[in-house]
């Protein structure tokens, strides 16, 4: 018998609300890794890691700390599935142990929640969890449905693996993480020409986001990568939704499924692609997925 | 004309990682790797950090600044030599435009949606039905009263 992992989940506003498919997914696929997610109440927005700490650095480190305190007290590990969400905590976790008079002055304002932040909660994302604990044997094993032959072009997206001595996960410059993973389904992992480029999404300018993801996807579609892997809902509505915008900016149609690592690993799990809520996207998988005899339909 | 505001770095020095604006020594490893300086005419890290070191307030803290344009990518805080981390120093801009009201509607809406709902996306019966048809369970509104609470003193001593 395997020792069950227990971690308190972070789902974020992006995944819970826009992307609930993202949230199935890992909680369907993380059940058959013998991981219990214990859902812990009283958490808000983490907050966001761009518009919300650009308006006020100090307020967003108080909401981060407030949260961060819920799962310190339940004594968990928090684990996020949004990269926007992992740099939130990981830098309130970093920022709070660098500078021991804002810690000080954080505790101040938490005190009208009943609330103090010691530092001993970990911040972990999803995918670092896979590797690290769960291990990428266990994934293995748990994959009935190889995704043999499926080529996905990798994107890490910034907020995983930057800044490294804040995130700790690996080389931002070389990473292997997301290979490791889509390898440990059966599925062909491939580097595309911009595959460490930002998407953009942050950027309050309407033309750069959109130069950047076309440059992104023209570097895909010259691979011949069958689809696009990710592990952040930001860099998702950037290149999913992105599709959409670039066809009416440039006249240019990709057609490029794009995925969230836990859609692919549910089905090399055996489930099918309506459960993993492949539906949703606005790019359509089609018959991407008949070759591995999966079921359209639940 | 170029105004030189001499009390903008003090204020820029009071803020979060504003202070590390002081250590650049404009070698430009921040320029070479940054996306929005590749895809921008006018963005450029290196020249954002010697502004914030000649005080020149007008430039940066105002409506549509150049500063919007970063990605938050975080190349300019893993390339920095001098452990400027530049993306802060354009936090901490951010935050002074958005004290004096200056800042994009965008980036207003999401902070808004955030002190009204707790959340950056609103709850609809679409989003409950989604969830619902996935296996989830539907999302609960976060309590006003826990909302109220955590903005009761918000905006509050910004510079302290």
């Amino acid at each position: 018998m395997k020792e069950v992992l227990k971690y308190a989940p972070f789902f974020g506003c992006m995944i819970s609300a826009k992307y609930p498919q993202f949230e199935a997914a890992v909680r369907k696929t993380l059940k058959n890794l013998g991981v219990e997610l214990v859902d812990l109440d009283g958490y808000t927005c983490c907050p966001d890691p761009i518009y919300f700490k650009s308006s006020d650095k100090r307020f967003w480190l108080t909401v981060a700390a407030r949260n961060l305190c819920i799962a310190e007290q339940a004594g968990l590990d928090m684990v996020t599935c949004c990269s926007g969400c992992t740099a939130t905590f990981s830098e309130t976790v970093h920022n709070l142990h660098e500078d021991s008079k804002l810690k000080e002055d954080i505790n101040r304002r938490l005190k009208k929640f009943g609330m103090e932040y010691k530092g001993d909660v970990r911040v972990r994302h999803i995918v670092t969890v896979l590797r690290d604990d769960i291990g990428l044997d266990r994934v293995k094993e748990s994959v009935k449905i190889p995704l043999s032959g499926l080529s996905v072009a990798l994107h890490y997206g910034c907020h995983l693996l930057k800044p490294s001595k804040v995130m700790n996960v690996e080389d931002p410059d070389h990473p292997e993480l997301l290979e490791l993973l889509f390898k440990a389904i059966g599925a062909e992992p491939r580097t595309h020409t911009d595959h460490l480029l930002c998407c953009g999404k942050a950027c309050q300018n309407s033309d750069m986001p959109a130069n950047m993801v076309h440059d992104i996807m023209t570097g895909i579609e010259k691979l011949e990568a069958e689809c696009m892997g990710l592990i952040c809902p930001t860099c998702f509505d950037e290149f999913d939704l992105g599709q959409i915008r670039l066809k009416r900016i440039f006249g240019k149609k990709f057609e490029i499924p794009v995925f969230y690592y836990f859609q692919l690993l549910g089905i090399a799990q055996g489930m099918t692609v309506d459960e993993m809520g492949l539906h949703l996207h606005k790019i359509k998988a089609k018959d991407l997925f008949e070759r591995f005899a999966v079921t359209k339909t639940s | 004309m170029v105004v030189i505001d001499f009390t903008f770095k003090e204020k820029l020095d009071r803020l979060i990682g504003g202070e590390l604006h002081s250590y650049c020594y404009q070698c430009g490893a921040c320029v070479g790797d940054c996306p929005a300086a590749k895809y921008s005419k006018q963005f450029n890290p290196r020249k954002i950090m010697l502004m914030a070191q000649m005080g020149m307030k007008e430039k940066l803290v105002c409506k549509d600044s150049i500063v919007w344009e970063c990605t938050n990518c975080y190349n300019c805080y893993e390339r920095c030599p001098q452990d400027v981390r530049p993306v802060e120093v354009i936090v901490a801009l951010k935050n002074m435009i958005t004290e004096e009201g200056l800042e994009p509607d965008d980036v207003k809406k999401i902070v808004d949606s955030v002190k009204k709902n707790g959340r950056t996306v609103d709850i609809s019966n679409l989003v409950n039905r989604r969830r619902t048809e996935l296996g989830l369970k539907p999302l609960e509104e976060i309590p006003l009263e826990l909302i109220k609470k955590i903005f009761s003193d918000y905006p509050e001593e910004k510079d302290k």
